[in-house]
């Protein structure tokens, strides 16, 4: 097993390698690129959330002073786009809007004012067409159509009508049976709000076009190379002839993953031959970006007396809008949490309806599935009588169980970290009156996808390390971590390159908990062929055989000879003369193998019975990340997660119009995010059960942190006043309501699903 | 129509020539390319553009460029030195009280005017102080520890 103490640059904390631009203002973000020339991009939202567009007349605002360039839809090409294989989508909507804020033309101007003034020039001519607000409403039998065309459009493999975009199942069992054979059955509905992801730096892009037309972007971005994919497809133009520049990432959590409104500067860049900047008002990254939208969650589960459940039953709406923006993925397979439950029938359905389009967000999905998993866990215990704790520790998922995708389960920290926060919290423990605690467990897996490392070898035995991962979480300081480790040299000697899309080699994104596991682990093995490069030179050089050698510390010597050997400085020289030539090591992966992760929390909190307003008096969380690449970084990843996290339980709330669906509070003075002042130290326990695979054992960290303050905040509302408050936020409003019992179960027509389904 | 306008920046008089409706933080980036100051909401809201305006902490966005005329601006430009970075910087640089970095100079202004008017604060007292200013990132917790671990420095170096 690892151990901590066997590390020379693991497990210990090292300042990011961006920090000293950071703290003096010198990181340079896409909205921080000046270029010569260069204009001010404006868009145009649309007024309406399903119209047929009968005229753009844009003279007046092109005949303005100062405006260089007006397009609309017509002036892109007609190929739709999609955050998957469902390209549901235009850049620029030609014919139709589907929600209020869509861009419906984009000025490009000398200054932002000029822009603006242009932008309040075009008059838009609306034919209204019926439209969908509410996905409940949107999937019953006559209900207005979001994509009346939906059959037709390119990776469209359902046909369910009623709205329906996407349909994900888990089965595994005879569901029907267990649910007979239950003692107990339990069943509830909750309902999780719209959430914005809420970076700080929003989106920003400038394009410039290069003399020979080649299209320059400089981006905010978690994924460059999706940004070139995406700008080919809607320009029709080849891959070749774009480069993406992934400038400082001002926080995106998924956000960011994708094309977002780089194909308008783009367009804009191309037709006056200038370099274009558009950066988005905060107004505009709240109507016009793709936050989290609503889920509502039916949830049944069967149980014996000793709290074993045997059954789960979980049917999951996810509203997403108008577009496809992001799959209801992550959701399916955490409707049984972090649980061995051996009979289910998981169901997530996502639905269009006529409002902005689904975002990503920090694993999307799994926030909403844990605050009804972990919800309804202590709701079952309170039925049966048995201590919530108990009842999780009883049908905990352990090593050798098989996971809702059908992976094994390979060994992990999870009980670890259900013990740690029972002792750290002193479960249970009777409090005063009004105060209560509660527990959450959140379940990921560490993620995967295509990625690459290469190392090379510089003269003076320093190294430099390209990938072409952007930075996200300190992730460039973590893999400069583990290049150093595994080869042996200090932090200090490994150079992290800056890059764009022409010189690093393709990966994938820089999110869902992958960049640290895959990416990491390309990189070690780039480092482990470069160990193994420069032994082979140096058994050359030495004239000993290689198997004769060690490596440590810079310098490849002769085991039984320590003083006989070769500095990687000397190596790095004579690699230029050598038959081999200078080194450099590589290594590519497209998958890695499952491997969970595990975290246990818990809130403290106390009710004020006339108000309902929750006091969070602390937060505790406990999770298994293998072994800290970098701890000080994995504390920040764990204490930023649970505050976004408690920002979704208390106050966060995206709004949407009853009516036409638009957003109603597009700024941080009407959504509420977590200040300092609002919350209480987070304390963060690291269990250490190193993964089979991952660099040097390190699991994903960023993901599960934000998972559970939901459910823990909702459970300690049960155990202070005894209510339970099934829908996000937990305001005072609700709390009251609750109190005052006047709050009402959320409405699920299940039978109509089973119906659909053929179930019953 | 724009306007000249001198403006004491970092100590020094920079003449510029500004937009009678142009914000102090459109100012600073567009005209000065100060950049340092972030553009987060444009309404006061993140704290992202906080400056020192004769040492007290303000949201650039929300003072108009003219008005600052016969004021000592400074911006996170402004602070590190020859020797290097700030109490302030250093702090957070060694105790990882960032992440994006996108608050973080709004972030490290207001911790600045604050420790210079009140250089012993609890730790409540500095939850306050920014109190102002949205971070997503890093749940706040190793910034406040960076602004103790700053005050404390700067106590031991008067």
């Amino acid at each position: 097993m690892t151990t901590t103490t066997q590390f020379k640059v693991l497990e210990q904390n090292h300042p990011r390698v961006d920090a000293y631009e950071k703290v003096t203002g010198r990181a340079a973000y896409a909205s921080d690129v000046y270029l010569p020339g260069m204009l001010a991009c404006k868009l145009l939202p649309s007024e309406r959330n399903h119209a047929r567009i009968v005229s753009i007349d844009t003279g007046e605002a092109a005949a303005l002073p100062g405006v260089r360039a007006v397009v609309t839809g017509t002036d892109f090409p007609d190929v739709r786009f999609g955050s998957g294989a469902l390209r549901d989508r235009y850049v620029m909507p030609r014919e139709v809007v589907n929600f209020v804020g869509e861009p419906i033309a984009a000025v490009a101007a000398d200054d932002e004012a000029t822009a603006q003034e242009a932008i309040e020039l075009i008059r838009v001519e609306y034919e209204d067409i019926p439209s969908v607000v509410n996905p409940m409403a949107a999937m019953v039998d006559g209900a207005a159509s979001v994509h009346p065309d939906l059959e037709r459009y390119e990776g469209y493999g359902f046909t369910l009508g009623h709205n329906v975009s996407t349909l994900l199942d888990a089965d595994r069992g005879d569901v029907e049976q267990a649910f007979r054979d239950a003692d107990v059955v339990v069943e509830d509905v909750y309902r999780s709000q719209g959430i914005n992801q809420g970076f700080l730096e929003p989106m920003a892009c400038v394009a410039d076009v290069e003399p020979s037309g080649r299209l320059v972007i400089y981006a905010s971005t978690q994924g460059p190379y999706q940004i070139r994919a995406g700008l080919a497809g809607v320009l029709e133009m080849p891959v070749s002839r774009i480069r993406v520049v992934p400038m400082e990432l001002g926080g995106g959590f998924g956000a960011k993953l994708r094309l977002a409104f780089e194909a308008f500067p783009a367009l804009l860049a191309m037709r006056t031959g200038r370099p274009v900047k558009l950066v988005n008002t905060r107004e505009e990254v709240f109507t016009m970006n793709g936050p989290r939208l609503p889920v509502t969650n039916y949830i049944r589960s069967g149980v014996m007396n000793d709290g074993t459940i045997v059954a789960r039953e979980a049917y999951t709406i996810f509203d997403v809008g108008a577009y496809l923006g992001a799959g209801p993925n992550s959701g399916i397979g955490h409707g049984i949490g972090a649980y061995r439950i051996p009979n289910f029938r998981l169901r997530s359905y996502g639905v269009y309806t006529n409002k902005i389009y689904v975002g990503s967000y920090r694993a999307s999905g799994v926030a909403d599935m844990t605050f009804a998993v972990e919800s309804h866990m202590d709701h079952i215990a309170h039925e049966i009588g048995m201590d919530p704790y108990d009842l999780r520790l009883h049908n905990a998922l352990r090593e050798g169980d098989v996971s809702v995708s059908g992976a094994v389960v390979p060994s992990n920290g999870l009980i670890e970290t259900l013990e740690a926060i029972k002792e750290k919290v002193e479960w249970p423990r009777r409090l005063e009156d009004g105060h209560g605690l509660g527990l959450a467990l959140c379940e990921w897996r560490s993620g995967s996808g295509p990625s690459t490392a290469a190392i090379s070898i510089n003269d003076d035995g320093t190294v430099s390390l390209l990938t072409g991962s952007t930075d996200i979480s300190g992730s460039d300081t973590s893999l400069a971590a583990i290049a150093a480790e595994a080869l042996g040299i200090p932090m200090s000697s490994v150079i992290v390159a800056k890059r764009d899309t022409d010189m690093a080699p393709y990966t994938g994104q820089s999110g869902g908990s992958r960049v640290v596991y895959s990416q990491g682990t390309a990189v070690q093995r780039a480092a482990e062929d470069t160990v193994q490069k420069l032994m082979a030179l140096a058994a050359e050089r030495l004239g000993v055989p290689e198997d004769a050698l060690g490596c440590e510390d810079g310098r490849v010597y002769v085991m039984d000879n320590e003083p006989q050997g070769l500095t990687f400085a000397q190596l790095a020289a004579a690699s230029i003369t050598s038959r081999g030539g200078p080194i450099i090591g590589t290594a590519a992966l497209s998958s890695m193998p499952y491997t969970p992760v595990f975290a246990a929390q818990a809130a403290e909190v106390k009710v004020d019975r006339d108000t309902g307003q929750i006091k969070l008096l602390r937060y505790v969380q406990a999770q298994d990340v293998g072994v800290a690449i970098n701890p000080m970084a994995v504390e920040g990843q764990l204490d930023g997660g649970v505050v976004q996290g408690i920002g979704r339980a208390l106050t966060e709330d995206q709004q949407f119009d009853p009516d036409n669906g638009a957003v109603r509070n597009p700024s941080f003075a009407s959504y509420l995010m977590p200040l300092a002042i609002d919350l209480p130290e987070i304390e963060d326990v690291l269990i250490r059960v190193p993964a089979e695979d991952g660099p040097f054992g390190a699991r994903a960290v960023a993901e599960p942190p934000g998972f559970g303050p939901p459910a823990a905040i909702a459970n300690a509302v049960y155990d202070a006043v005894g209510v339970r408050v099934k829908q996000l936020p937990l305001s005072g409003e609700r709390v009251l309501a609750a109190l005052n019992g006047e709050y009402d179960d959320i409405p699920f027509d299940v039978e109509a699903l089973r119906l659909a389904e053929g179930i019953i | 129509m724009k306007q000249p306008l001198t403006l004491n920046v970092n100590g020094e008089n920079r003449l510029l020539l500004v937009e009678p409706f142009y914000s102090l933080l459109d100012c600073l980036r567009d005209e000065a390319r100060l950049t340092g100051s972030k553009k987060g909401c444009d309404e006061g809201d993140c704290g992202a553009c906080t400056v020192l305006m004769d040492g007290k902490p303000v949201t650039s966005c929300l003072v108009l460029a003219h008005s600052a005329h016969d004021s000592e601006i400074t911006t996170i430009e402004g602070l590190a030195d020859v020797d290097g970075l700030s109490h302030v910087q250093r702090a957070f640089v060694e105790h990882g009280g960032l992440q994006c970095g996108f608050c973080i100079p709004g972030l490290i202004m207001s911790a600045t005017g604050f420790l210079q008017a009140n250089p012993e604060p609890t730790e409540e007292d500095v939850r306050f102080a920014i109190g102002g200013n949205l971070c997503r990132c890093t749940g706040y917790n190793r910034v406040v520890e960076a602004i103790m671990a700053a005050a404390a420095e700067m106590r031991a170096s008067a």
